[in-house]
């Protein structure tokens, strides 16, 4: 007789009188998220864990006449309340490579750097990448849920799921909750039967799919040098240049964007981390290598002046000066 | 910020959505589709709350999808246009209401007859000549009062249909680019290209 | 306007924590003082607590949520253990602390929550969360009310930021003490609600001698076998003015 079946026999008659004292105990007031955790998420069953309540996700609301507005009461930015992590640039774009994903790896609270170390790459699974921006909370839990249901759907149907349907899951579920105060912008990046797709989603239910997309309180800084220099027919290496210069740009003029980049590149078979670069390595020396040079602006022009030349001779002789 | 236009001329409709979806400064997509099939002769354009659109405009085609397959025919323009009111009307007083505005237009294979339906995030629908959602419609309305013609033919339509276009490109303070452009007739739903 | 008569959930009780992690072993502390506005609640409240031979939380925030939060956590470490007849690894405990944080994502515990100990490589680690769930892995971390005097402190020395020349890539415990003690004393002179006492746990890799320990003042084991992790406490004074 399995653990199981011996406490599904005696626990009818146990649960009742343990959900009537808690009513009774508990009858004006709140201890409502013991009442209601099922007999399979209580004592030693729950350290098997439930698949079978997953179903139904219940999240503990304050009884209050306005919820949503309750949360952004107390977790505000600028009243320094509760201090939810925001994470900040992240870009995706599709070529003939596939599909390049750059974004920094500061994380403030406030006007306070809570962290220059943190993963906004979330690798939902070997061949889907999703970025973070927004609340980091909302964009780790989320997607790791979304990789336990692609990894569900790969054992129901043989199959992987694509990345539209991986967005769409994910779209979908966080339009349940609009309103409800997420905050979550995430661009699903992988390469599927139809080859390699980008999917932006947000915590709006908006989910666009698109070649070129960046998110965050940078993201105007990235297009800047993003959509100046993309092409459909870029290499391997001229991508992941293009992708690593413009979260670099976002870094250097969005004071909420910095620290490092972390740059991956999805192909046919998967994704692949290439490196993890230090914003200010790359302002003064570039990525490394035999002909890095740094992106900064003073360190590019340092050779060059805008001073035109005294009178029209000399041009002819220092030609280049200009 | 989003711009769409619609008018009716003789046996068709003529709808036209921009294509720009927006994020606060930053244009996202420049090559949006907002002008949905929701059948062999009826058109729905949408706009207003991100999410909401979209989750709205696909629920509307599912459900009349379903229809069709249960009852082997399809709803007249008059009666899809009517159900779809009436699912905003009663979503307005709920807890979370669909904020989308539509514009609604379809071909009456048994009439022989171009209807045209203005619909708006309460519920409040009109049946119109020709119609206009979002700033463009400060432009255009006056406009088509003026060179509108419901029995023109389809390529006089699509000239006067340029003319909003073109006003309000030159008008409206945010470039919004490019317009989807489809038509429905007795043929049936495609798209014209501008 | 009318008047807005609401019950605020929330209060802040000062104090402050950190932990850092070693080659074999993993350093938690925290000071002692809890506070609500100017006045002491109390000099003596721990904020640091031991869950299982491996892993210690420290809590720091709203005093009546972070205290709740560690018994729900205890509890459900507890279950575990009795279904599967061994302790949760540290990786897991962390995830375990992710998700009963979010299922609060909507009226969250006011906690920032650092999770220290020894992972199943045998190598120290830390875990640090925001209030609703969002955690990392770092080799050291400050919270509370004087982290942003501490964290910097912090990341001069133990990642040798904007120091120039060699640096060893692992620190000896006694030196990482030393470090924990001279945050919290600075902490204590510079912020007005840290102090009265610092309460450090050591949790040291299994097979990994506790000669450094030898002769720590008042140190204390909390763990009863050599074989396995060991947890040891030490309690300082600090400036209760």
């Amino acid at each position: 007789m399995s653990m199981h079946s011996f406490v599904a026999r005696f626990s009818s008659s146990a649960a009742d009188p343990l959900s009537l004292s808690l009513q009774s105990r508990n009858a004006t007031q709140a201890d409502d998220e013991d009442a209601g955790i099922p007999i399979e998420l209580w004592g030693s069953q729950a350290g098997f864990g439930s698949l079978a309540s997953q179903g139904g996700h219940s999240f503990a609301v304050p009884k209050v006449p306005n919820p949503a507005e309750f949360l952004r009461m107390h977790t505000d930015e600028h009243e320094g309340k509760i201090k939810i992590q925001h994470g900040t640039t992240c870009l995706a774009f599709r070529f003939k490579g596939g599909v390049i994903v750059a974004v920094d790896s500061r994380a403030s609270a406030g006007s306070y750097i809570a962290s220059g170390t943190v993963k906004k790459v979330l690798e939902i699974n070997k061949y889907l990448l999703g970025t973070m921006a927004g609340g980091g909370a909302d964009c780790q839990y989320w997607e790791t849920y979304l990789g336990i249901q692609c990894r569900l759907h790969e054992l129901r149907n043989g199959e992987r799921m694509s990345v539209a349907a991986a967005s769409k899951y994910l779209a979908n579920l966080v339009y349940g909750y609009k309103g409800m105060g997420l905050s979550m912008a995430t661009m699903i990046c992988g390469w599927d039967k139809s080859g390699p797709a980008v999917y932006y989603v947000d915590s709006d239910g908006t989910r666009m799919k698109g070649d070129v997309f960046s998110v965050g309180s940078g993201s105007t800084f990235a297009y800047g040098v993003l959509d100046q220099g993309y092409k459909w027919d870029l290499s391997d290496e001229e991508a992941q240049e293009l992708g690593r210069r413009s979260i670099y740009a976002a870094g250097h003029r969005d004071a909420y964007t910095g620290n490092t980049v972390n740059l991956y590149h999805v192909r046919e078979n998967g994704w692949e981390f290439i490196n993890n670069y230090d914003i200010s390595k790359l302002h003064y020396e570039g990525p490394g290598g035999i002909t890095s040079e740094g992106y900064g602006y003073s360190v590019r022009t340092a050779e060059q002046t805008s001073r035109s030349a005294e009178n029209d001779a000399m041009q002819e002789v220092e030609g280049d000066l200009v | 910020m989003e711009c769409s236009f619609a008018l009716t001329g003789k046996g068709y409709v003529l709808i036209a959505a921009d294509m720009t979806s927006a994020r606060s400064i930053v244009k996202m997509k420049h090559d949006e589709d907002k002008v949905k099939p929701l059948g062999p002769h009826l058109l729905m354009t949408y706009s207003g709350e991100p999410g909401d659109t979209v989750q709205f405009a696909e629920y509307v085609e599912r459900n009349l999808r379903l229809y069709q397959i249960r009852n082997h025919s399809v709803l007249r323009p008059h009666s899809a246009a009517s159900w779809i009111r009436r699912t905003l009307a009663d979503s307005l007083r709920s807890r979370s209401p669909y904020s989308v505005n539509l514009l609604v237009g379809g071909y009456d294979v048994s009439e022989h007859e171009p209807h045209l339906y203005w619909i708006d995030y309460l519920g409040t629908m009109a049946t119109v000549p020709f119609a206009a959602h979002g700033y463009g419609s400060y432009f255009a309305l006056s406009l088509l009062d003026r060179y509108h013609n419901p029995s023109a033919s389809l390529e006089e339509g699509i000239e006067t249909l340029k003319r909003c276009i073109d006003e309000v490109q030159k008008r409206l303070i945010i470039g919004l680019g490019k317009f989807k452009v489809r038509v429905v007739d007795k043929d049936g739903v495609r798209e014209i290209e501008i | 306007m009318a008047q807005q008569r609401s019950f605020n959930p929330y209060t802040e009780n000062g104090g402050t924590i950190l932990a850092i992690a070693g080659a074999d072993f993993a350093v938690v502390a925290g000071d002692t003082r809890q506070t609500e506005g100017y006045s002491i609640q109390t000099r003596y409240a721990p904020k640091v607590f031991r869950l299982t031979d491996k892993a210690v939380l420290a809590v720091n925030g709203f005093a009546a949520d972070g205290n709740m939060f560690v018994k729900k956590v205890k509890q459900r470490l507890e279950w575990y253990k009795h279904a599967h007849s061994k302790d949760m690894p540290l990786q897991s405990i962390a995830r375990l602390i992710q998700t009963m944080l979010y299922a609060k994502r909507f009226f969250p515990y006011y906690v920032y929550n650092i999770l220290g100990g020894i992972d199943e490589q045998g190598k120290g680690a830390v875990y640090s969360f925001d209030p609703v769930g969002s955690y990392e892995r770092e080799t050291c971390r400050a919270a509370g009310a004087a982290q942003s005097l501490v964290q910097p402190f912090l990341d001069n020395q133990i990642y040798f930021k904007n120091q120039t020349g060699e640096h060893p890539t692992h620190l000896p415990l006694p030196h990482v003490l030393q470090l924990v003690t001279d945050s919290f004393t600075g902490a204590t002179e510079r912020h007005i609600e840290v102090g009265d006492g610092l309460e450090m746990f050591v949790i040291l890799a299994r097979g990994r001698g506790s000669q450094e320990l030898e002769g720590v003042a008042g140190i204390r084991e909390v763990t009863t076998s050599d074989e396995r992790e060991r947890v040891f406490v030490i309690n300082r004074d600090l400036k209760r003015d």
